[in-house]
């Protein structure tokens, strides 16, 4: 925010680095946080440690553990994961249009410049906008049908 | 504070941390004498006068219980885990603003020039909005700001971002324990936040393009000038604070640490303060959710009457209001986690992907059409309340149809409320 640029938008501050530096910062002390705790914990008090075997077995509810514990999970598991990332992805292509699609920006000249008035740049976005949507849409009702979302 | 001061920060940073370890310390408290109370007995209140000094002895407790580190365990990744899930949860507050911060001035628009004037008239035009920008620049660097990164462009993003790593908490701790209970406790907690993630992200686009601008502070700014967001958004706040009770894991959505089905899910095998670092971080996520829903919906320290007072006692007033704000919702969590049962898994499935997700994205499109054409803001409220009532009576409708069919075995187990797949999909048992 040191030095200022000019955009469509008018004058503003310019990105600057520095901004973050808290997080930084605020990281560090975090991850130390964090760590001392586990070590405190772990190394510094005078505290039982009494190792039986019964204490060092997986707890099944008192039964002896049978088999191990790295089980094939199920496969609906893993098509959530997958449709995550589908929507997930979309949805980080929202967030840009979303930002600066209806700001006012007093209606710079770069908005109309293209059909001299008549159409903007931001109807051919909201109509790009409505398609990306709609080709959402169809591929939410593939999956629908396709009984994705059926948890049975 | 723009100009990056060191120890500014630092302060704040260590204000921040041992409030929010204190106010978790007293949120335990809180839950147990509100759970006692819904239940009709008194409560912790052995421990000091009322009880208040028992988190005292419960973080002690856990402190000096024996530390079990299994022989069965990864080792690494089982001591990691927790260390994740704790700095995750309080990175995760980085830039939400917990008292009265200024937004950062927006950008300073430049008189257009017209076609028969100088190049010289354009040049004193941009010197003219340069002051301007100097002068709002020097104006918000005086004021103060409680956030630790204030003025972030990306604010809600990185939350969003932070907030949906501590599924690496879960599931390294569930995977490392090489235990069935946390292994399944784990994978049901990670399906379940990033199902959740979704209808998270995509109630909040509305907000955002109202405002153009993923600052909290900005956000606020808005809000104190157009009225809050709940008034215009109801049904985004709905889908909000449904996703954000199921990402803090909270009860009408904490399965991944079912009692009755899965003993304590992903922490079964954990112990002493490894097990109190994964309870801290559920309460910390519980705190910053809160902050975010009174941010983003009910105006942060806006209050209608209340915002024009200046200096210290201003200042005072707007933290008392986002605490008390901030605060009511912490207390929703606590009454509902002791009032709506738990779900099944089907079902909290079917909620996010079925219901959430549609009433999410149309009501993204009432608002980006109500834009478009410029129509009054009160337009979406009713749409909102359109939107949520078609869904409640699609719902009814077709309930009333799968419980009439509830004769057929396989239309039990087809635990579809809708009814709609069963009928469509070939591959369906139906």
């Amino acid at each position: 925010m040191d030095t200022a640029i000019q955009t469509t938008a008018g004058v503003e501050a310019a990105f600057s680095l520095s901004d973050y530096f808290p997080i930084l910062i605020y990281l560090v002390i975090v991850l130390l946080f964090a760590i001392g705790t586990l070590f405190l914990s772990h190394f510094l008090f005078v505290k039982p440690r009494k190792e039986t075997a019964v204490k060092m077995m997986p707890y099944e509810s008192g039964m002896d553990p049978i088999g191990s514990a790295r089980l094939q999970f199920d496969i609906r598991f893993n098509l959530i994961a997958i449709l995550f990332l589908v929507f997930d992805v979309e949805l980080l292509f929202l967030y840009p249009w979303a930002v600066v699609a209806y700001t006012d920006l007093g209606d710079p000249l770069w908005r109309n410049e293209l059909t001299g008035g008549m159409i903007t740049i931001s109807h051919i976005i909201f109509l790009e906008i409505l398609v990306f949507l709609g080709t959402l849409g169809i591929a939410y009702f593939y999956a629908w049908r396709k009984g994705v979302f059926q948890w049975r | 504070m723009v100009s990056f001061s060191l120890l500014y920060t630092l302060l704040i940073i260590v204000v921040v941390i041992g409030t929010i370890m204190g106010s978790v310390a007293y949120l335990v408290l809180l839950e147990r004498k509100v759970s006692a109370y819904v239940q009709d007995r008194l409560g912790p209140n052995r421990v000091g006068p009322f009880g208040l000094l028992q988190p005292m002895a419960d973080g002690l407790k856990l402190f000096l219980k024996e530390e079990i580190i299994p022989k069965h365990v990864d080792k690494l990744f089982f001591v990691l885990a927790p260390g994740v899930a704790i700095a995750t949860a309080l990175m995760a507050f980085s830039i939400v603003p917990f008292g009265p911060t200024p937004a950062t001035p927006a950008p300073v628009p430049v008189v257009a020039l017209n076609a028969d004037e100088s190049a010289l008239f354009q040049w004193m035009n941009d010197q003219k909005a340069l002051k301007e920008f100097n002068y709002q620049k020097e104006t918000y660097q005086q004021q103060y700001t409680f956030a630790i990164a204030p003025g972030l462009d990306i604010g809600l993003l990185f939350t969003f971002a932070i907030g949906s790593l501590a599924v690496y908490g879960v599931i390294l701790g569930g995977w490392s324990a090489n235990n069935k209970y946390s292994l399944l406790g784990s994978i049901r907690s990670s399906a379940q936040i990033i199902s959740y993630e979704i209808p998270l992200g995509m109630s909040i686009l509305g907000l955002v393009l109202f405002v153009g601008s993923l600052n909290l502070e900005k956000m606020i700014a808005w809000q104190s000038s157009n009225g809050w967001f709940i008034l215009y958004q109801p049904l985004a706040f709905l889908l909000f604070m449904i996703s954000v009770f199921a990402e803090t894991n909270r009860l009408p959505f904490d399965l991944p640490e079912a009692e009755q089905e899965l003993v304590g899910g992903y922490h079964t095998e954990y112990s002493s303060m490894k097990l109190g670092l994964f309870l801290t971080g559920e309460y910390i996520h519980m705190v910053t959710t809160s902050f975010l829903m009174a941010i983003l919906f009910f105006g942060g320290w806006h209050f209608p009457g209340l915002n024009d007072i200046e200096g210290l006692t201003g200042t005072i007033i707007k933290f008392l209001i986002l605490a008390a704000k901030t605060g009511a919702f912490i207390m929703l969590y606590m009454v509902v986690r002791w009032t709506i049962p738990r779900f099944r898994f089907d079902q909290l499935m079917s909620l996010a992907w079925k219901k959430m997700i549609p009433l999410a994205l149309l009501n993204l499109l009432c608002v980006m059409i109500a834009l478009e054409y410029h129509s009054p803001k009160w337009v979406l409220t009713l749409t909102s309340i359109m939107i949520l009532a078609g869904g409640v009576l699609i719902q009814i409708r077709f309930e009333s149809n799968s419980l009439s069919r509830s004769s057929s075995p396989s239309s039990r187990i087809n635990m579809d409320p809708t009814g709609e797949t069963g009928k469509l999909s070939p591959s369906s048992p139906s």
